[in-house]
């Protein structure tokens, strides 16, 4: 059990729930509907020790006492677990398997992603949604995406992504319409990689 | 109990920002993300109940108040007309609530709701197309359980959906369904395109605009991201086809937009006219005019118009 903070220990979460919930919402709308594409973090939200700006703004604006959410070991501080229960009122899980939201850092132990709930044939949306939190992301063609959302291709490059995740993300797109869709959070910056988005590595 | 939301800027004026509750516009707004994810899936959504009956939209007024910022600017259609009754409620509902800009010119809106057409001039990546949808299951009409279609999408069992179709062949010679067309969307799943008429469907495929559709009374959201392949289904003997008219508008001379034929007296005299209000109103202020404009000599509108006949 994590002790219950004071709410003097407290980062603020959103200024104003209504409008940045709305903001980041339709940053991560567009973000998913063209795969690939960066968007910057509408706003500046302090996020507490484990999380970074935009994976702490991405839970506030989609996370509520609904979804659970699993937080790695590098991102489970007190301070995350405190922040996320205060906030969104979210029960916090110690298994991937029931996550709705999973957050892990790109440079952590990616082993938990295989057990992250896919859903199933008859409501593949009964799936996890992953954060993964990483340094960089830029529009540099070390990978080459394809899918709906995209035009003809889009390029990016997410510095550090392992070859783990490489062969762990060419077998989810392989159980469509099962699957997981991941968020890269950098710190200012995301890009989403829906199911439906094919790689080609180069 | 877990400690719920309590943040004081929750209780600010902000609350209730068109209408809905922050809660309820978060699970639509999970529900969306996961319908872009999965094009042409229904995720099924737990609706609210809203401050009008289900025929008039609920389930697009939901996605628009879940999708709707400060910044946005909406226009709404019903039939392809922003002045109808049904439309003008719903842009009032969202001016007062959302305190949001409105429009009833295509270019300039953010955000679409739409009841039964696409526009015609071609929508652009910065905007957003919201249906209001009053069945979403295009198999519902073949099997009335929710559990036997699920599984029929789960297992892409769509032969029983084809074999309607060439009922409708065999039947009428071409295939009669003209509203509600059924559409493959990415390969994987068939989608109801809701009640807009078949002209209406080759304009979905590779769309630049984000298409979101919700079902109020069904609680059910579905999507297509942009530049997605949407295909009518079709055979290869019986190709898909869209209406075509044989009459240009009477207003506008337009040829290649949706027509609607509108009784003009009780002499049997009608003219066909642009469904796309804007459309119509944007072709004539840039000078187009077709035969029943009434710039034209009243008189001789009827003798000239091929729609008259
Ligand atoms: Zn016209």
């Amino acid at each position: 059990m994590i002790p219950q903070p004071r709410t003097a220990d407290l980062l603020r979460g959103f200024e104003n729930a209504a409008f940045d919930s709305n903001a980041v919402f339709r940053t991560l709308l567009d973000a998913m509907a063209h795969p690939g594409r960066i968007y910057d973090l509408p706003l500046d939200v302090p996020a507490p020790a484990g999380l970074n700006k935009s994976a702490t703004a991405f839970l506030l604006a989609m996370a509520d006492m609904d979804t659970t959410i699993w937080l790695s070991p590098d991102c489970a501080s007190n301070a995350a677990n405190a922040h996320l229960k205060f906030h969104c009122g979210s029960p916090i899980t110690e298994t991937p398997s029931t996550a709705d939201f999973a957050v892990a850092r790109l440079d952590g132990d990616l082993a938990f992603i295989k057990k992250l709930p896919i859903g199933n044939a008859e409501y593949p949306d009964q799936s996890a949604t992953l954060i993964l939190q990483v340094e960089d992301i830029s529009n540099k063609a070390d990978m080459i995406l394809q899918g709906p959302g995209i035009k003809d291709s889009q390029s990016l490059s997410v510095p550090g992504l392992p070859a783990a995740f490489h062969a762990w993300r060419a077998e989810n797109h392989h159980l469509f319409p099962c699957g997981v869709d991941v968020i890269f959070a950098a710190d200012h910056k995301i890009a989403a990689l829906p199911r439906t988005t094919r790689i080609e590595i180069r | 109990m877990e400690q719920t939301v309590n943040n004081p800027a929750q209780a600010s004026s902000a609350y209730n920002f068109a209408y809905l509750d922050e809660q309820t516009k978060r699970m639509i707004r999970r529900a969306l993300l996961k319908a872009v994810a999965i094009p042409g899936y229904q995720v099924p959504f737990a609706g609210r109940e809203m401050p009008m009956p289900y025929g008039w939209g609920t389930g697009g007024v939901q996605v628009t108040a879940a999708v709707i910022g400060p910044d946005d600017t909406l226009k709404v259609i019903d039939q392809g007309a922003d002045d109808t009754t049904n439309a003008v409620s719903i842009r009032q509902f969202f001016a007062k609530t959302a305190n949001v800009a409105t429009t009833e010119k295509t270019a300039k809106a953010s955000i679409i709701q739409t009841r039964h057409r696409i526009p015609e001039k071609e929508l652009r990546e910065d905007q957003i197309l919201v249906y209001q949808v009053p069945i979403p299951e295009p198999l519902r009409f073949l099997e009335p359980r929710e559990t036997e279609t699920r599984k029929m999408h789960a297992l892409e069992e769509y032969g029983l959906m084809h074999v309607k179709l060439y009922e409708d062949i065999s039947r009428h010679g071409h295939i009669a369904t003209t509203y509600a067309y059924p559409v493959m969307v990415n390969d994987r799943y068939v989608m109801d395109p809701s009640p807009t008429p078949k002209f209406d469907n080759p304009k979905m495929d590779m769309m630049a605009a984000l298409q979101l559709f919700g079902a109020g009374r069904e609680k059910r959201i579905y999507a297509l991201p942009p530049y997605t392949k949407v295909k009518s289904l079709d055979f290869e003997d019986h190709p898909f086809e869209v209406q075509s008219w044989k009459d240009e508008c009477g207003m506008c001379g337009a040829t290649d937009s949706y027509l609607d034929e509108v009784i003009l007296d009780d002499k049997g005299n009608r003219m066909f006219v642009c469904s796309d209000t804007d459309y119509c109103s944007e072709r004539q202020d840039a000078g187009h005019r077709g035969p029943q404009h009434h710039d034209q000599p009243l008189g001789t509108s009827h003798s000239n118009g091929k729609a008259a006949e």
